[in-house]
């Protein structure tokens, strides 16, 4: 990704090293790996109405509900 | 400020199963209810090696279960008390919001393995009393005991 959200290291038995990187699903805030160079649409989606790239069970749900909307009203009206 | 938490601060690790156990689970306190962002995971074992499936899990936690009460401890010295209550190696589960996993990671039990956030997409749970994060482990066939290590901010 261009700009990925998290970095992961993977640390072998034989002391090999694996790296990779991960995208912040911009509506519920989870983490999922990516290639280099991944397209939106295969990670998941890219949601039009606030530009994030959002994750499969995301797309799935249909609406756009931004985190920082969730975490709002989770302190709100508390987490149900 | 910054605060790291793991399951050797306090209580005993709990033997592995296929079902999940909560290693470190982060939540707003009571008192001094803060919005907190999980910036750095690291999670691994320290059973006998071998070659079995681990399964490591963050959930949103909305209740606490029966964990060891552990206290985030503070990167820099000179900072005030963590405003987040942390609990270790539960003997009884939380309540866990469905499908509300932010990361998971399929690992073999010889590995180990750490994530870190870029600056922004931190794992952010809410200033809801109660509210938090768990990190958890499951595993069909391990039945030693797995580390978990969360560093937060607030």
């Amino acid at each position: 990704m261009l700009r990925p959200g998290g970095f992961t290291f993977a640390f072998d038995y034989d002391g090999n090293v694996h790296e990779g990187e991960t995208f912040m699903c911009g509506h519920c805030g989870g983490h999922k790996h990516v290639k280099p160079f991944e397209r939106p649409e295969d990670i998941g989606g890219l949601c039009k109405c606030c530009m994030k790239p959002i994750c499969p069970r995301c797309v799935e749900l249909g609406d756009c509900d931004p985190l920082e909307k969730k975490l709002d009203r989770w302190e709100k009206f508390g987490i149900g | 400020m910054r605060y790291s938490s793991n399951n050797d601060l306090a209580g005993t690790k709990q033997a592995m199963a296929a079902t999940y156990k909560t290693l470190v689970v982060l939540t707003a306190a009571t008192a001094t209810l803060t919005r907190g962002k999980v910036y750095d995971v690291l999670v691994g074992t320290n059973g006998t090696p071998a070659d079995n499936p681990m399964e490591f899990d963050i959930s949103r936690q909305t209740a606490a279960g029966t964990a060891t009460a552990i206290t985030p401890v503070s990167l820099e010295p000179g900072d005030r008390a963590a405003g987040t209550v942390g609990a270790a190696n539960a003997t009884a589960e939380g309540t866990i919001t469905a499908t509300s996993s932010v990361f998971y990671i399929g690992l073999n039990q010889r590995a180990s393995y750490r994530w870190v956030a870029a600056p922004g997409s931190e794992l952010v749970f809410p200033n809801t009393n109660l509210a938090g994060l768990a990190l958890r482990a499951r595993s069909a066939t391990y039945t030693g005991t797995a580390t978990g290590q969360m560093y937060h901010e607030e």
